[in-house]
């Protein structure tokens, strides 16, 4: 079973579909796994939180070369697999493959792509056509989008940054605490590395708050915090020892509705279906933050524009410290709002092979306080996160220390992977 | 948390690149420039440019067959399989098609100065596979104009084909004329002009004329004698949709100025790139470079001040406006047309059309007489 898996992730590494037969195998053992989980899947920190991929198959393999591979990085991904790119069905069944052979090293949560409707407009079900001359293979994915979760609870980041590891190794040894680094990471509250692990940029917490506000996107060179030449990483690895434990974060793939209003609402709904036209299951897939106030119209036809009110007001009922989302293409790969409150982080570099964009994932560090609370079942089934944070103050929680890795687009035609030539349509 | 046994692709394949760097993909190959070299290298690129007509007509046809556009003829002008174009690409064709389209009839509806007719001139160049003189003739508005295209000879003969062929549905109550090739064309493998003409007063005259020209040879043409029916008294339209920008910057220039020469109450509407300056459009100019296409007057204007400042120096001194394509859509559609195309496939990707929409651009300009009814569009 593990030998076969292991032959499965090697085949479609090298971006090679697998049969027919074996995905329908897959399909089924991972609807198995993900009927366990609860709507809203608990993580604990260190985790790795990525955005949309859309069969950007090189690209993947450029995130993991960045973030580090599985099951070494702890990964969290936020939906939309699927469409657009030329490879949407290996990109989503390597991802599969990976959450069934190291289920708690990878968080699938559903987009708004994982859809039967969507995929036949926006190339998943004529790939999987093209790609098996029948709609089988579709259709088995399919029903694994049905049994995918629509949110996930961080918890146990830590407020501080702890060093970025540079092992060559690629595991991590734990206790092992030894910053060669000269400032303080503890101060710093978003620190930005290019693929190489290069600073790009560091932003100190500002004292006797929370959260911080950048006023200025932070990969605009103006004036950055940068300290330490670059690659001047440490050496040690992230330890359990330092930290403050931060206020838990919300994954979803979208945003907010307006019928939840506590996470505890969104464990109550009845997921395994198809994406609906509406209703509080298809706005956390369709939603956007927009600097509105209050609900508003979604120019996508589905969901709800939702202002930093709502992301306030919501953050403080949940206790919680930050939502992640995705969803929306951000040129700079993760963008923050509403004072640090929600981030979108997008994880399809130059999307559609056209957009010129880079991409980010976001890490956080762990806490070293919580113990690994991870399961698929419902821990913290209701009182998840308040459990954890009770002895906090309401006000506001502190937000977890975050490290945004940035990359661009990988070429195609390298790796020994079958590329095909992007054309990206535009008007002529 | 890198994981290094997986190799960097990016700095094998281009020596380390910055954030910043800006081909991703391993950097497409640029084809060698259209200008001043090898007869190969210039014959890709015409090839090139001739086949970004397919790709308009298909894009068309997909917008008409998922109902974004009413065009009963764009089906007859794409070969091969059609192809169901993605929403943005559907909606974008939608709108620059509106965008003309609302330019065209301004233009024609404007009363008319003098009782002579046909009383207003279109004439589009790189017309390709286009078909709004045959929509303007199912609607019934083609009565008082004289509608030529311009294309190269390739173009402009597989035109005729596709109409000598689907006679029933494209001729109406016209009939199809080539006129035999000037005795100074032998030699070359000359196409000839050709057009469509209708009884009128119990005359046979031409309204519709398509002339087979490399746009890069007009100002070498001496006089407007050299074109069939091309007439210079009445208040003419040039329509540039997405062709002078294939040409080089100065020799673009000079096709407007050659017309702008000969014909004294003249306007021109032309829908081509801008912005190029950011990703985005670095990102455009790269992966059409790839494709062979470049597109030389987007390097040159811009913004859409530098377009209209274009227009201005060519002496359409009596108005000039531009606006982008998203702009279009939010002020040139109305909200129940707007719903109507919103309703037809639903559009996911707000961000990204807003992006592709802000890279296109339409731009106007006149002078003289017959563009009255150009006033009121805002630009
Ligand atoms: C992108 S297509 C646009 C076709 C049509 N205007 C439309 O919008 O559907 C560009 C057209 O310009 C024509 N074109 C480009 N350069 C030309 C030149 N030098 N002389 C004549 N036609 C040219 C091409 O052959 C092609 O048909």
């Amino acid at each position: 079973m593990v030998k076969d898996l292991d032959k499965a992730i090697a085949q479609l590494r090298a971006c090679r579909p697998i049969p027919e037969a074996q995905v329908r195998e897959l399909c089924h053992k991972a609807r198995e796994l993900l009927i366990e989980e609860g709507n809203v899947v608990t993580v604990t920190a260190p985790v790795t939180i990525c955005g949309d991929i859309h069969g950007q198959f090189h690209d993947l393999m450029e995130l993991f070369r960045v973030g580090g591979d599985v099951p070494d990085t702890n990964y969290l991904f936020m939906g939309d697999f699927v469409d657009r790119g030329f490879y949407s069905l290996e990109s989503f069944l390597l991802l599969l493959c990976l959450k069934v052979r190291y289920p708690d090293r990878m968080t699938l949560i559903r987009g708004n792509h994982e859809s039967r409707q969507i995929t036949t407009v926006y190339g998943f079900y004529d790939e999987c056509l093209r790609k098996y001359g029948s709609a089988n293979v579709w259709r088995y994915c399919c029903e694994v989008f049905d049994y995918l979760a629509l949110g996930a609870i961080v918890l146990g980041a830590s407020s501080n940054l702890q060093p970025a590891s540079e092992t060559s190794t690629g595991t991590q040894s734990k206790n092992n605490v030894t910053s060669t680094r000269e400032y303080n990471e503890a101060d710093i509250e978003i620190e930005v590395l290019n693929a190489e692990g290069d600073i790009l940029h560091r932003f100190p917490r500002k004292k006797g708050q929370a959260n911080n506000v950048i006023q200025r996107s932070p990969n605009k060179s103006s004036s950055p915090v940068k300290t330490g030449p670059p690659g001047s990483g440490a050496s040690g690895s992230s330890g359990g020892s330092v930290g403050n434990s931060s206020g838990a974060v919300l994954c979803v793939h979208g945003g907010l509705s307006p019928l939840i209003d506590t996470v505890d609402k969104i464990r109550l709904l009845d997921r395994k279906q198809e994406v609906p036209h509406e209703g509080a299951m298809c706005d956390l897939l369709w939603s956007d933050p927009d600097e509105i106030e209050g609900w508003g119209l979604s120019p996508r036809g589905a969901g709800f524009l939702f202002g930093a009110d709502i992301v306030t007001t919501f953050n403080h009922n949940n206790d919680l410290s930050m939502i992640a989302r995705a969803h929306q293409l951000v040129m700079e790969g993760f963008k923050e709002m509403f004072d640090n409150s929600i981030v979108t982080v997008w994880s399809a570099p130059n999307y559609c092979y056209r957009c010129g964009n880079v991409a980010a994932i976001l890490e956080l560090g762990e806490d070293g306080g919580v113990e690994n609370l991870r399961s698929n079942g419902d821990a913290g089934r209701s009182n998840g996160a308040s459990s954890v944070l009770a002895f906090r103050d309401k006000e506001r929680v502190p937000g977890p220390a975050r490290r945004y890795r940035v990359f661009q687009a990988a070429p195609q035609d390298s790796r020994g992977m079958p590329a095909k030539k992007p054309v990206a349509d535009y008007f002529l | 948390m890198s994981a290094p046994h997986i190799p960097n692709l990016l700095s094998m394949s281009r020596g380390g690149g910055g954030l910043r760097g800006r081909r991703g993909r391993g950097g497409p190959r640029l084809p060698p420039a259209a200008e001043g070299h090898s007869d190969a290298s210039s014959r890709f690129h015409d090839k090139a440019i001739q086949g970004t007509d397919s790709d308009a007509a298909v894009s068309r046809y997909s917008a008409v067959s998922l109902g974004y556009l009413d065009d009963q003829f764009a089906q007859y002008f794409v070969n091969g399989q059609a192809t169901r174009r993605l929403p943005i690409i559907n909606r974008g064709t939608y709108t620059r098609t509106t965008a003309l389209d609302t330019l065209v009839d301004a233009f024609i509806s404007c009363p008319k100065s003098s009782p002579q007719t046909p009383t207003r001139q279109i004439i589009s160049l790189g017309a390709g596979t286009d078909t709004r003189y045959f929509r303007l003739r199912a609607q019934n508005k083609h009565h008082n104009i004289l509608y030529h295209e311009f294309d190269f000879p390739t173009v402009i003969a597989s035109k005729f084909r596709i109409i000598d062929s689907n006679k029933s549905v494209l001729l109406g109550d016209e009939t199809l004329f080539e006129k035999a090739p000037s005795p100074a064309d032998h030699g070359a493998e000359t196409i000839p002009e050709w057009g469509l003409e209708r009884n009128i007063d119990g005359q046979k005259e031409s309204r519709y004329i398509c002339h087979p020209l490399d746009l890069r040879d007009l100002t070498k043409t001496a006089s407007l004698g050299s074109f069939d029916g091309l007439r210079c008294g009445i208040p003419t339209l040039i329509i540039s949709e997405c062709c002078l920008c294939y040409l080089n910057v100065n020799v673009a220039h000079d096709v407007i100025k050659w017309f702008a020469d000969h014909i004294p109450d003249l306007g021109i509407a032309l829908y081509e790139p801008i912005g190029t300056e950011d990703s985005f459009g670095q990102m455009m100019v790269s992966n059409l470079a790839a494709r062979g296409v470049v597109m030389p007057t987007v390097r040159e204007y811009k913004t859409l001040g530098d377009q209209r400042e274009r227009l201005s120096q060519l002496g359409f001194g009596d108005g000039q406006e531009a606006k982008d394509v998203e702009r279009v859509w939010q002020e040139w559609v109305s909200a129940e047309e707007k719903e109507r195309v919103d309703g037809l496939e639903g559009l996911d990707e707000v961000e990204e059309w807003v992006m592709l929409a802000k890279h296109y651009g339409l731009v106007w300009g006149w002078r003289g007489v017959g563009f009255e009814c150009w006033k009121g569009l805002s630009g």
